[in-house]
């Protein structure tokens, strides 16, 4: 691989023990996967901010790291800790375990790590621009910032995203190449899906087009019109039950003016018919439980915009969440402390709900609760919170959610 | 037991030189809620090896199922002593040579990854067949077949 003087001076430790280490792992990383050279990141996103992934492992790089004086050369963000550090009590952590959180806090905050404790960093802090090359993890945030917003990451792994971070680089291949984001597999909406495509239908299709394409980077074409939600809902499933890192969807992504550009002049390798009943078979999928009585009900996967808290506040307004349910709303600090001046906090406190900020179901230990069935809008929460919580699953819209918390009963679509 | 010996020859991932005993699966496989990071035991029930341990093992499956979290878990059974020794794949993803660099990087144990093996991981290798890896050259070894 191609090294230019000064990374040259950095692997030979002339900028100290973290920096050497970090180049030297990105290097070898680049060198397996055929990089000609590194490139420049604008910023990096850590995915090991939280216990649950870094565990004592975790503690001990970054410990390690913190007394070599490491500090990040790029804007750098936290995902979502194990814990609400501020409710963690509420939500029965052992003390034990929230430490471990609290001494990751310290050791990132030391490296000079952004504290957004979020899944959603683009929305605030962490904004790519078309084009930029950046060093993210989080596989919910990676899909967005390449599809909707086409900025240029690879699905960095825990610790390679450190790496990136202390570095300010990454080797450049994958979808740092432009000719790596070209299509390869067609999903075509029918019309009657087309004209009927509704909000709860967006992590739906995400997931759908995630079994099927796997790795792969999949074209979406009879999407009519998206918002930053629905396109974020089905960004976040696709990347859960796939590997998904980049959509492009023909008329509302930036790299997907037209069928063609999207593909890149080239045709598609695979073509899916997408209709009403290939929608409701992954509806089937994506429920494990059956209907009947709830014990919890999450919304806020990915963290909700200041759009979603008021979604969720005008749908329960003057409404009580029933005896013996829980209804957690995940969403970051600065959505929180913005919807706390909307008034939308008092509102969903007020019902009975629990904000859990700065982490979400998928990062806590929850077995104290003895949850048996999840209702959730988020396909990613579906695909990941049976076997993390251990609960059975029922998909449902955010309408439906919000109903299912209020009466204790949830049907199955 | 035969003993004649047979040279697969991969792609070099990773590098380090093991030897010792094969787990062979024809399933992609994830770490992340894989496998039991205290003893190096697979923990997924949907999957074919639920049950085995990958300590100090050679495992050979197809490709890695993959949160961006993997490295957490496999470097919590590195740490512990219960990671697979090799890893053998038909195509090794970014989220697995990573695993193996890091492991390395912090915490000085080298597991050697080989790619490109060529067709069903389980029509080439068996589990109990000892085999040789050497992660700098690509070859795989067959010391003895069960």
């Amino acid at each position: 691989m191609f090294l230019t003087d000064e990374e040259r001076r950095i692997l030979d430790g002339a900028f100290g023990e973290p920096q050497r280490i970090s180049l030297q792992v990105l290097v070898k990383l680049g060198e397996a996967y055929g990089a000609e050279r590194m490139v420049q990141i604008q910023s990096a996103h850590l995915v090991g901010s939280s216990y649950q992934i870094a565990g004592e492992a975790g503690i001990a790089i970054y410990t390690r790291l913190v007394e070599q004086g490491a500090r990040v050369k790029v804007r750098t963000t936290s995902d979502p800790g194990s814990i609400d550090f501020a409710r963690w009590r509420e939500f029965r952590t052992p003390a034990e375990y929230a430490e471990r959180q609290i001494l990751i806090a310290e050791l990132l905050d030391r490296m000079g790590v952004i504290p957004t404790w979020t899944c959603t960093p683009y929305t605030i802090f962490n904004v790519p621009r078309f084009g930029e090359d950046l060093g993210w993890s989080e596989s919910s945030a990676v899909v967005f910032a390449n599809s909707v917003i086409g900025a240029r990451t690879n699905r960095l792994a825990a610790y390679v995203d450190v790496c990136a971070a202390l570095v300010g680089r990454v080797p450049r291949f994958g979808l740092h190449l432009p000719e790596h984001r070209r299509g390869e597999v067609l999903f075509e909406l029918d019309p009657d899906l087309s004209t009927s495509f509704e909000d709860h239908d967006f992590p739906v299709l995400g997931y759908l087009v995630g079994q099927v394409t796997g790795d792969r980077i999949p074209v979406i074409v009879g999407i009519r019109e998206a918002t930053f939600d629905q396109l974020k809902a089905f960004g976040a499933a696709a990347a859960a039950s796939g590997s998904v890192a980049l959509y492009h969807m023909v008329g509302i992504t930036p790299e997907a003016r037209t069928l063609d550009e999207a593909f890149g002049g080239r045709a598609p390798a695979e073509r899916v018919a997408v209709g009403p009943r290939e929608i409701t078979r992954t509806l089937e999928q994506m429920s494990t439980g059956q209907g009947g009585a709830v014990d919890v009900v999450g919304v806020g996967c990915p963290h909700a915009s200041i759009d979603q808290m008021r979604r969720y506040a005008s749908l329960i307004h003057g409404k009580r969440v029933h005896a013996g349910v829980e209804l957690w709303v995940c969403t970051n600090a600065v959505v929180e402390e913005m919807a706390r001046k909307m008034g939308y906090v008092e509102t969903i406190e007020r019902a009975g709900a629990k904000l859990m900020v700065g982490t979400c179901h998928n990062d806590c230990p929850l077995g104290a609760w003895g949850f048996r069935r999840l209702v959730t809008d988020s396909g990613k929460f579906a695909y990941y919170t049976p076997t993390t919580v251990g609960t059975e699953c029922v998909f449902a819209s955010t309408e439906a959610c919000i109903a299912a918390a209020i009466t204790g009963q949830v049907e199955r679509r | 037991m035969s003993s004649s010996r047979v040279i697969l020859q991969g792609r070099g991932c990773a590098p380090g030189d093991f030897e010792g005993e094969a787990v062979v699966s024809n399933q992609p496989f994830g770490f992340w809620q894989g496998i039991d990071p205290q003893t190096g035991i697979v923990i997924d029930k949907r999957h074919d090896l639920c049950g085995t341990s990958l300590r100090g093992k050679a495992f050979v499956f197809p490709f890695g199922r993959g949160s961006t979290g993997t490295p957490g878990i496999f470097l919590e059974a590195v740490r512990n002593g219960c990671a697979p020794g090799a890893i053998v794949n038909v195509k090794s993803e970014p989220m697995i040579v990573a695993c193996a660099l890091l492991a390395e990087a912090f915490f000085k144990v080298s597991i050697p990854i080989i790619d490109g093996l060529k067709g069903d991981p389980q029509e080439l290798l068996r589990t109990g067949d000892r085999v040789r890896i050497s992660g700098t050259s690509g070859i795989i070894e067959v010391i003895s077949r069960v």
